[in-house]
């Protein structure tokens, strides 16, 4: 188990709330391998969240441990890049200054001729490259979370951690950024890949991108399930959703999720 | 555009009107120097023609077209009531004419008094902002001063700035440096409140987006927090900025030796109000372009929002 790269062991965390303390997540554990992506899913109110912020090092758990390579996880750290669903980019950079920006927090020792050539390199990669100059103001919201997504591979951390990165996307858009992060993860086979924490509540976008599935049950947050993907890479949704096994993975998923909101709402004429 | 509509206004026809109405034999008592106000007019009537052929938005245009006719109307009805007509008690009346010949006559003088008030203010104002925006960062940045320094902050703010003065003429040498102190605290306070309620608020989700870059400490202060309550501290320096020539033209009509509130009083008290008049007008048109730069500056500075 020590070859896991993130490893999360009885993890609890509480929520203040109004004065009152409430159970977010209850004794979460389980395990990411390296360049391994593995998504979390569950409804909202679930946890997944918090146990995002919880790697990001913004939020300190009430009990249990997060071990990355290992070590002990305290706050922030550079070998973690984040996109969030919102406000990834700073309003006042434009695009490419954002990408450089990051750059330089983490690879403090590449010249700035270097990291210019580098952001102009992943704007290309996310099929921006027209709008370095631009504002994010300027940009839709498809736009910035390329160039959010642009800025997190730039900085070449090990480890990417997605919190809903594309859950305020039109659904055509959010199609086209699932693919664009599936063919830039999945690479060509000659660089290593990330490890990708990634959380959603769109179960064919954690099919499509991820490894293993973990489920989420809520109040208090638990690990319900944790399901692998069986299927091969490099994947296309085209090919995938034509499968029988895709259907069936589907509804198995689907029947995790909705049991569990069922059981609930405490009745059986709840269908779905 | 068509021709129609860039050239043919009312404004130009007001024009007219107000080069017609300078042929009404005079009845003031004192020269009213009618042909400075028709060069004045004609100058300014090129210069609005000059822009309508520029100015490639329609409602820039219209808001040039209208405010030139503005312009026509007060300057006719101003003529009409004091040259013209002599309504008014022409030593307290001057004519328009004759203010815009005395600030001919009296324009290098007017530019030192100008160039004065200016670096009075503009001392005083650098070095406010140049000490209050990094304190506020600092001190509002920091959880626990940030919330009492408010408090605090508020009370000093609330003392007008300009009972100061006298203290100031205690404890400074000159008269110079007492404006300069009084500008200072006037810009800094405004300047310090309007950055503090900037930093404590800065949107949570830009703080965690910074935050998980690993951005250090200086880096987190000027290049994102910094930018992040740039447009309350602009509202700051703008009742900084404001308050600042209030200050400023009255400390000079009590005790200066030049500046613009200086010319204004030194010249009322001698009861020659055409140059009070010019002051005034003056003065007004300094305000308007210092705001306006100021204005470009923050636009140019907030470029990114919308």
């Amino acid at each position: 188990m020590t070859t896991n790269k993130i490893e999360i062991k009885d993890l609890t965390v509480n929520y203040i709330e109004n004065k009152r303390s409430f159970n977010a997540l209850h004794d979460v554990s389980f395990g990411v391998g390296r360049g391994e992506f593995v998504s979390v899913i569950g409804a909202s109110g679930c946890g997944k969240s918090t146990l995002l912020s919880v790697l990001e090092g913004l939020y300190a758990p009430a009990g249990g441990s997060v071990q990355i390579d290992g070590k002990e996880l305290h706050g922030t750290g550079k070998e973690r890049g984040v996109v969030f669903q919102h406000y990834s980019l700073f309003p006042w950079m434009t695009t490419k200054k954002n990408i450089e920006f990051g750059i330089k927090q983490t690879r403090h020792d590449i010249k700035r001729t270097e990291r210019s050539r580098i952001a102009d390199e992943y704007l290309t990669k996310v099929g921006l490259s027209e709008f370095g100059g631009k504002y994010p103001s300027q940009l839709s919201g498809g736009m910035q979370q390329r160039a959010a997504i642009a800025r997190a591979l730039a900085m070449n951390t090990e480890i990417l951690l997605m919190d809903e990165p594309f859950s305020a996307i039109d659904a055509k858009n959010r199609v086209i950024l699932q693919e664009l992060l599936l063919k830039l993860w999945e690479g060509d086979g000659t660089t290593e890949r990330k490890t990708v924490v990634f959380v959603t509540h769109d179960i064919d976008e954690a099919i499509l991108l991820s490894d293993r599935i973990v489920v989420l049950t809520a109040h208090p947050g638990t690990v319900n399930e944790i399901l692998n993907v069986p299927f091969e890479r490099p994947r296309s949704r085209a090919d995938l959703v034509k499968t029988e096994e895709y259907g069936k993975f589907r509804n198995k998923l689907l029947s995790l999720l909705y049991n569990d909101i069922a059981e609930r709402i405490g009745g059986d004429e709840v269908v779905l | 555009m068509t021709l129609k509509k860039r050239y043919l206004r009312v404004t130009h026809l007001l024009f007219i009107i107000l080069l017609l109405i300078q042929l009404i034999p005079e009845q003031s008592t004192k020269p009213a120097f009618t042909s400075s106000l028709v060069k004045f007019a004609i100058g300014f009537e090129v210069l609005v023609l000059v822009g309508s052929s520029l100015i490639k938005k329609e409602e820039s245009l219209a808001l040039l077209v209208d405010i030139a006719g503005f312009v026509y109307i007060l300057l006719a009805a101003w003529s009409l009531a004091t040259a013209k007509y002599n309504y008014l008690n022409d030593l307290l009346f001057p004519a328009p004419g004759r203010v815009i010949h005395q600030f001919v006559i009296d324009r290098d003088k007017i530019n030192d008094n100008i160039k004065s008030s200016l670096i009075t203010i503009v001392k005083g104002f650098v070095f406010a902002v140049a000490a209050a925006v990094p304190l506020g960062l600092i001190i509002g940045w920091n959880a626990r001063t940030g919330s009492a320094a408010t408090y605090i902050t508020k009370f000093f703010s609330s003392i007008p700035p300009i009972v100061y003065i006298p203290y100031g003429i205690a404890l400074l040498p000159t008269f110079k440096s007492v404006s300069v102190f009084v500008i200072f605290l006037a810009t800094f306070w405004p300047v310090f409140a309007g950055t503090m309620s900037g930093v404590l608020g800065v949107d949570k989700k830009i703080i965690d987006s910074a935050k998980v870059l690993n951005v250090r400490k200086p880096e987190m202060l000027f290049k994102v927090i910094l930018p992040a309550s740039l447009q309350q501290i602009f509202l700051g320096c703008n009742q900084g900025l404001s308050v600042s020539f209030i200050l400023l033209t009255s400390a000079e009509m009590i005790n200066a030796k030049d500046g613009m509130g200086y010319y204004v009083k030194y010249y009322s008290d001698f009861g020659d109000y055409t140059r009070t008049i010019t002051g005034l007008l003056v003065i007004g048109f300094v305000v308007i372009g210092v705001t306006f730069l100021f204005n470009k500056l923050q636009n140019y500075l907030l470029r990114w929002k919308r």
